[in-house]
């Protein structure tokens, strides 16, 4: 079963798309170093990155290459990538399925995670799994060790984060509650 | 929709637009009484990410993995458990997690590679017959590159710890007996060597070993054959901000080469001057791992070269070389470093070369890139980054892309997050590079 949809696959397609195809397999390969096989990171730091929108993993990509959005590292790595490239690794990424890595956090900290949300529910949903636009990336079962890095990024002036709105939020967080926050969403199947 | 490496061989092979009929016929007179074996030699980062992707791109392949040690233990990040911030634990990896996805893995070691009749020979007395063989057996130690030094010493008194296990710990030892006041000297080969910037994030872990212990009248020297270093800006203001006074580097240029030692008085012998050790680590020149040596596939320095696409070496066709054995790109400054993140991704292009070929079909675009974190102190690492792309059919060193992490930015409320983040990032680079090759 499984050769006749490569074969109904192989017909809708030009010889380009299908090497195309391989070489962005290949490409995409050399993101699992940091990111894990296939995007599902198993680094509590780095995050996973398959089954974000494509959007929202084209648009990081092209600011960081633009030197719009600040990275510590993928600045300098996605310099090395084409436009094209960034759109069918994007593209990629996207179509494999999100797979949240639930990360047990005791109820006194889901509690007060649950509590603390409110500047992030609008957007990325009551669970982080239901962001209510593409742009936006999904937080449950993100690693909290690496939503608490990135929020530090977006709390800091002295960086170039592009988003007014996330920036001006992830102000309004006490820092006590960061921990709560990204444990609660880390621990979220959903 | 995705399709996988293995799938798109499939469609490569039944779209008539693309293949010639030669390419077809060979896979499809592929049957399973006559399967590609594939041989890896060297089960570190290159070979275990080889032996898995070719695996995972082709299963019908049989893919044997020889290796010496039942347990691996990563160099990157290994200098950290010198100052004891981290278990040695956490970075030894066994390797069940191949054996589950099919491959055979071997706790042998090789005997011999002949070339010719494609067959590889084990201590344990075993012949295997390969179609292509990977070889990645690490670096082999010139002990007789500095006169005094030997391999008994460096399992012994003096050791070298630049293979991570059981000497990683000895040195370890070493420095936690070590006096307040004493000197703590690190002699490093010329280049190229294992992990370019290794020895000087090992002076800074020592040194946050001996501030945090009170030992910090002591001293960090080191004894180096080259004028100059990787991540050097970075480290020397590393070393100034959190170890003040503490760290000396003495260039090649300035008699900083080791050319001697004495074991007994722990003393380090450059062309005119000799210093005293309290803990001598000496690291070794080094070259290819022995087997690639006896194969044949070194050059007049001791490296593999390679064709920079597909990893294959230039010596014997079938034969892919990765990791540190071998030489990838044809200029110092661009050709890729000795590091894992190096070796995994050649260990992709390689795997992707083999798998092609072995299915009668053209060698891909080969994708190489370079992560490499070091890191100081807690909260306190940098990187280098190489991304390199394939124009007119040869490797290229991407310019407008790579380098190192800044040494100043904005403010120090910036460059304090720029630290503290990629500190974080290699803890969980490591997880993800080990998983990447042994899960």
């Amino acid at each position: 079963m499984k050769c006749r949809s490569f074969l109904l696959f192989a017909v809708g397609l030009t010889a380009s798309a299908l090497v195309q195809a391989g070489a962005t397999e290949d490409l995409a390969r050399t993101c699992n170093n940091c990111h894990g096989m296939n995007g599902v990171s198993v680094g509590p730091t780095m995050p996973s990155i398959a089954g974000q929108s494509e959007s929202h993993l084209k648009t990081l990509m092209l600011q960081w290459k633009s030197g719009e959005r600040y990275s510590a590292t993928m600045g300098r790595l996605i310099k090395g990538y084409s436009d094209e490239q960034i759109a069918a690794l994007a593209i990629h990424f996207s179509k494999l399925p999100w797979t949240p890595v639930v990360q047990h956090a005791n109820a006194a900290t889901l509690a007060k995670g649950k509590a603390a949300t409110d500047h992030c529910e609008t957007c990325h949903g009551k669970t982080g799994g239901e962001p209510d636009d593409a742009d936006i990336p999904r937080l449950n079962g993100q690693w909290a060790e690496y939503l608490e890095l990135e929020l530090m990024k977006y709390r800091e002036d002295d960086v170039k984060m592009p988003h007014k709105k996330m920036r001006k939020n992830a102000k309004k967080i006490e820092e006590g509650d960061i921990t709560a926050i990204t444990r609660f969403f880390a621990a979220q199947p959903k | 929709m995705s399709i996988n490496r293995r799938d798109f061989i499939k469609t490569l092979a039944t779209t008539s637009v693309v293949f010639p009929l030669s390419a077809r016929s060979a896979l499809a007179s592929r049957s399973s009484s006559a399967k590609a074996q594939v041989v890896v030699i060297g089960g570190g980062y290159g070979g275990a990410t080889a032996a898995k992707y070719i695996k995972h791109l082709d299963s019908a392949i049989e893919v044997t993995l020889i290796e010496k040690q039942a347990t691996y233990t990563s160099c990157p990040l290994s200098n950290e458990v010198i100052s004891g911030e981290r278990e040695i634990s956490t970075l030894q990896v066994g390797y069940d997690g191949l054996r589950k996805q099919g491959i055979h893995v071997l706790i042998d070691e090789v005997a011999g590679v002949d070339p010719a009749r494609k067959k590889v020979t084990t201590q344990h007395g075993k012949t295997l017959s390969y179609d292509a063989l990977v070889m990645s057996p690490g670096i082999a130690f010139d002990y007789a590159g500095v006169e005094g030094y030997s391999r008994e010493l460096a399992d012994g008194s003096l050791p070298h710890a630049w293979k991570a296990g059981p000497q990683t710990l000895a040195l370890k030892k070493q420095l936690e007996a070590m006096r307040d006041g004493g000197t703590f000297i690190i002699a490093v080969p010329k280049g190229p060597f294992r992990c370019p910037p290794g020895p000087y994030e090992r002076a800074a872990q020592v040194a946050n070993y001996l501030t945090h212990h009170g030992k910090a009248k002591s001293k960090v020297i080191l004894l180096d054959a080259n004028d100059s270093f990787s991540k050097k800006g970075l480290f020397e203001q590393a070393w100034a901000r959190q170890y003040p006074g503490m760290i000396e580097w003495v260039a090649g240029k300035d008699d900083g080469r080791v050319v001697k030692v004495d074991a007994k008085s722990k003393t380090a012998f450059t062309t005119f001057n000799d210093h005293k050790a309290d803990v001598l680590n000496l690291i070794p020149p080094h070259h290819a791992g022995a087997i690639a040596k006896a194969t044949g596939l070194t050059n007049e320095k001791g490296w593999c070269s390679v064709d920079m696409l597909t990893m294959e070496s230039t010596v014997h066709k079938d034969i892919y070389v990765v990791g540190d054995s071998c030489v990838h790109g044809d200029l110092p400054v661009y050709a890729a470093p000795k590091s894992a993140h190096s070796a995994s991704t050649q260990a992709k292009a390689a795997a992707s070369a083999i798998v092609a070929k072995l299915n009668g079909l053209p060698a891909p675009e080969p994708f190489f890139v370079n992560t490499c974190y070091s890191i100081t102190a807690p909260g306190w690492g940098f990187s280098v980054v190489h991304v390199y792309k394939v124009v007119d059919g040869k490797l290229v060193y991407v310019k407008e892309a790579g380098g190192v992490s800044p040494v100043k930015m904005e403010s120090e409320a910036a460059l304090k997050l720029q630290r503290r983040l990629e500190a974080e990032y290699a803890n969980g680079w490591i997880k993800n590079i080990m998983a990447d090759a042994f899960a």
